[in-house]
């Protein structure tokens, strides 16, 4: 199986003022294509700034990232944009939908900045928001649909772009058990048709929905196994 | 990604209309009043210079003046028994670039007709005043060489003094009395002039007009005039004639500081007045000009808030992939679109305004291109510089801080 991704002895270091935070302090591992893996971790443990590295949301302070046989600690952030928009599909607690544009607006805005004609755009935007099963809210606004519609939303704009990691922090966060459960097993579907998923949450029964779970604290990883 | 910008922002401008219509509200009566207040300069400028080319051709006229008294000395008396019908003629001869010389005699008297009787003012002169007054005359004739000749008692009445003294019965052929410093003279009406208001000598309506000679030597016995007035051969030469009548007269009367007589010309009245109409301009469109800067701070006011509300929808757009240069594109089109869509509504503000401000002060309605293409490029510009800021705020936003924002 090849690495989607491999970061190496992974440092990240916040100045405020004169205090200096470490909040990673030398974190390796590989994913490989198709793996679903949880990152997990008290508040404080670093995963948060981990997620966001990973995201290309970010710079590490030392050490390397490699995505997709790329070496990311050293684009600038323009390329980051850019590794953001083909290579990360996002799923957010807080959705992170634009409240006032339509789902189907919503779902195309990563085909804009990769530059897909309107045309194809919206053909793309609506077999994905099919695809989630949300074929009758198209044109509805995120305000005017539950939570769970709404994470699915972000899910399928997460995918439009064919992402080499689907990204998912606390997906399940906001939302009630039910719903919860529907958008876990979503996701479950979607690491049975090969997609790579990155998990981020600090519970324990939804990091189990993973195949590794990796365990991080105080910026460290602390354990890092395979679940059966 | 410029044309993909100015998508976006229309999309957001028209999800928050209210917003977006207040913030370029500045723009839209800024532009509107630069265009307004530029064509009611140019509107009433043209109608007043083309009043005073009215008045006459190439008109200057020499007044007689007393010299102040300084520091409690009588002052001298003045040069009016030198304004004679001689000096006309020397004038002419004198002055190559004069054409012809007017004499005018002024008097005021008080005129009688079957009706009524009322005070008028009473201009003795030649035939060529009407000519160079460009006074026309609506029935019968103006004052004939042989009138003045044969120092014939014929009068011609302005239109508002025929009106108040012949209200019903036609006042040609009709015979009127005057009464001059006591003594009764009778003059027969031979002409009744347009309407013509004011000119450089005043009213010309209200007076009547009789041959030069009859008011020198039957009504006084003065042997000087009140005024000349010099007629230039063309408008060109108008100034050389000022320049020429000023030497004659100051060798004339030795009085190198113009202190005895007074020229008049008027392409001096014409300089004054769009001296005057350019200033006025220049004062509003500044005035205007500096409402549209407002307008522009309140555009740059309301796109700093409406970066910082928006921290987070930036946080999400630059997650999905937009570029530093995106989100820098999307607010200047926004502030670009604001300013530019209040610029076009304001041309058309202000085109209404003019239209209506025209037709209340009853001059041409002149939209000058310059002062179109000069608002609408101030706008564009104080979008663009206003919005600047802003947008780069947006596009340097960090996007984990951004997407943090609550």
């Amino acid at each position: 199986m090849s690495k989607v991704m491999k970061i190496e002895k992974m440092t990240k270091t916040y100045h405020l003022g004169k205090v200096k935070v470490e909040a990673l302090r030398g974190v390796s591992f590989e994913i490989n294509e198709g793996e679903f893996v949880s990152i997990m971790g008290p508040s404080g443990s670093g995963k948060s700034t981990l997620m966001h590295i990973i995201g290309c949301l970010d710079y590490a302070s030392e050490g390397k990232y490699f995505l997709a046989g790329q070496d990311v600690s050293k684009l600038n952030d323009n390329q980051l944009a850019l590794f953001r928009n083909k290579k990360i599909g996002f799923v957010f607690q807080q959705f992170n939908l634009l409240p006032r544009a339509t789902n189907l607006r919503n779902v195309e805005l990563p085909l804009i900045y990769s530059g897909v004609p309107a045309r194809e755009r919206k053909k793309i935007a609506t077999q994905a928001l099919q695809d989630v099963g949300l074929s009758d809210r198209i044109s509805h606004r995120p305000n005017e649909i539950s939570g769970g519609q709404k994470q699915r939303v972000a899910i399928a704009r997460a995918l439009v772009n064919q992402p080499s990691i689907i990204l998912a922090d606390e997906p399940t966060g906001n939302l009630d058990s039910k719903t919860g459960l529907d958008i876990l097993n979503m996701i479950q579907k979607l690491h049975d048709e090969g997609n790579t998923i990155i998990l981020v949450t600090h519970e324990p029964e939804i990091a189990r929905y993973a195949r590794r779970i990796i365990h991080l604290k105080d910026g460290l990883i602390d354990s890092d196994e395979v679940v059966a | 990604m410029i044309i993909q910008g100015l998508k976006i922002a229309l999309e957001s401008l028209w999800t928050n209309k209210m917003r977006s219509f207040l913030s370029m509200l500045g723009i839209v009566i800024g532009v509107g009043a630069v265009i307004a207040i530029v064509s009611v300069g140019t509107g009433s400028t043209q109608q007043v210079t083309s009043r005073i080319a009215d008045l006459g051709s190439n008109m200057i006229t020499i007044y007689p003046r007393t010299p102040r008294g300084q520091w409690g000395r009588v002052s001298s008396s003045g040069s009016q028994e030198k304004f004679t019908l001689e000096l006309a003629d020397y004038m002419e001869i004198f002055c190559p670039s004069v054409k012809t010389v007017i004499l005018v005699k002024q008097i005021s008297g008080r005129l009688i007709s079957n009706e009524v009787n009322m005070n008028a003012t009473i201009i003795g002169t030649g035939m060529d005043y009407a000519q160079v007054n460009n006074y026309e005359v609506d029935k019968g004739i103006f004052i004939y060489e042989d009138d003045v000749r044969d120092r014939r008692q014929v009068i011609v009445l302005g239109s508002q003094l025929a009106e108040d003294l012949f209200e019903d019965t036609d006042p040609m052929g009709q015979r009127i009395k005057m009464n001059y410093n006591g003594r009764i003279y009778s003059f027969d009406v031979i002409g009744v002039m347009k309407e013509k208001g004011g000119s450089m000598a005043g009213n010309l309506d209200d007076r009547a007009y009789i041959p030069l000679s009859v008011a020198m030597d039957r009504l006084t016995t003065h042997n000087y005039v009140d005024s000349y007035i010099a007629q230039a051969y063309s408008s060109d030469r108008a100034a050389t004639s000022v320049k020429e009548l000023e030497n004659f007269m100051i060798k004339l009367f030795d009085d190198p500081d113009k202190e005895y007589f007074r020229i008049v010309s008027q392409d001096e009245i014409l300089d004054t007045v769009s001296s005057v109409t350019n200033t006025m301009s220049i004062m509003l469109g500044g005035i205007a000009a500096i409402s549209l800067l407002v307008g522009g701070i309140g555009i740059m006011n309301i796109m700093l808030v409406s970066v910082t509300e928006r921290t987070r929808e930036i946080g999400i757009r630059k997650a999905l992939g937009a570029k530093n240069k995106n989100i820098l594109y999307q607010f200047l089109m926004e502030s670009l679109s604001l300013s530019s869509i209040g610029g076009v509504i304001g041309i058309g503000f202000g085109w209404v305004a003019a239209y209506f401000l025209s037709r209340y002060g009853n001059w041409p309605m002149v939209i000058s291109t310059i002062s179109v293409v000069l608002a609408f490029g101030f706008a564009l510009f104080i979008g663009i510089f206003f919005g600047l800021y802003p947008a780069m705020k947006a596009a340097q936003m960090n996007p984990v801080d951004a997407l943090r924002y609550e």
